[in-house]
């Protein structure tokens, strides 16, 4: 009761402000377009107007709602359509983060051979997407006592950081912080060697 | 004594008058990171020019003029996105994952936006909710468009 109360506000509040509609032209209406994110998939959205719900779940599929109304029946919108609609948004939309991870091996802060070979795509990615903030989060596995282990988580995220400076990343865009054994990927018990949790997490954002 | 009347009228005005709001890393919902044309934050009344890397807050209005685009990540990892003579209100966030605490709550009154979910839409898409003058829209983990205002076919 009190949403339709806000609803009809709403509404009250958008016809004050809408400019006087010209008597011929059909009421503009809201139009609402689902797409699949960058991995390809697609989840749905519901869609309610006037107090009835509309479910989109298939990629390109649209519902346009008129003030008062419920939506009308899904279309799809071509390619043309949709950029029409909204293609300087969908070319504004920042991509999700980016997130790195970078293995060591036991009480160390040097990073695995491995990893270290994946620093220049951590750089790169950073490089591409400039303006970005980007994360550095050390992490242990449980061997050992907390204040041991946040020291070393500290080490391995500040050498991660080094290590990006000297690929070009400026340090002043790195925010470093220390988890310790308190955050593992892998839960386990405590003394327990892991190697997935002697990790250095970056995210570009 | 006028000087001094005066003095404490001000400042008692000053002690009256809200904080100013200041973005820090723990109160800001997001960041911006790409902008063009004329694009401002509206904040506490005052047009702030949008610029990659500012932060933005709970309450801030996103606007966008007739050549502007706005684009920011929320701190959930969402994207948020405006096009062209467009305005919109985060009118609430709040993502606290160990508190099991999600919300978002975004009123677009003027052209179109684009949202790419993240961690809400995941953890708790429930709570998210997106608001025109005419609908509103929840999510189930996605990406979407919206268009307010779009003129009717003939």
């Amino acid at each position: 009761m009190k949403r339709a109360y806000g609803l009809v506000m709403l509404l009250l509040l958008c016809a004050c402000a809408a400019p006087p509609p010209r008597p011929a032209a059909p009421p503009p209406r809201d139009v609402v377009v689902l797409l699949p994110d960058d991995q390809g998939k697609t989840g749905s959205v519901v869609v309610t107007g006037a107090g009835t719900e509309r479910v989109l779940s298939k990629p390109g599929q649209a519902v346009a709602v008129s003030k008062g109304s419920a939506p009308g029946d899904p279309f799809v919108l071509s390619d043309s359509e949709l950029a029409a609609m909204a293609g300087p948004a969908l070319r504004a939309l920042p991509p999700p983060p980016a997130q790195f991870i970078f293995y060591f091996n036991l009480g160390e802060s040097e990073l695995t051979d491995e990893s270290r070979a994946r620093l220049r795509d951590a750089a790169r990615t950073i490089r591409e997407r400039f303006p970005v903030d980007v994360s550095v989060v050390g992490h242990t596995d449980t061997v050992g006592d907390k204040r041991y282990n946040y020291q070393l988580s500290l080490k391995r995220a500040r050498s991660v950081a080094a290590l990006l400076s000297a690929e070009g990343v400026d340090p002043a865009i790195m925010e470093i912080t220390s988890h310790g054994k308190d955050n593992p990927l892998v839960p386990t018990g405590d003394q327990v060697p892991e190697p997935r949790n002697r990790r250095v997490e970056v995210t570009v954002r | 004594m006028r000087r001094t009347l005066i003095a404490a009228i001000l400042l008692l005005a000053a002690s009256l008058s809200p904080p100013p709001p200041c973005a820090s890393a723990d109160d800001a919902v997001g960041v911006v990171r790409s902008r063009s044309g004329e694009s401002v934050v509206v904040r506490g009344g005052k047009d702030l020019p949008a610029t990659p890397g500012m932060k933005l807050l709970q309450g801030d209005i996103l606007s966008t003029g007739p050549d502007g685009s706005l684009g920011a990540i929320l701190r959930d990892n969402s994207s948020i996105s405006l096009g062209p003579d467009s305005r919109l209100a985060i009118r609430d966030f709040r993502f606290s994952p160990a508190e099991g605490k999600f919300g978002l709550l975004v009123r677009i009154s003027r052209g179109t936006m684009a949202y790419l979910s993240g961690l809400i839409g995941k953890l708790s898409p429930d709570s998210a909710r997106f608001e025109t003058p005419v609908a509103t829209i929840g999510i189930r983990g996605t990406r979407f468009a919206v268009k307010v205002g779009e003129p009717a076919p003939q």
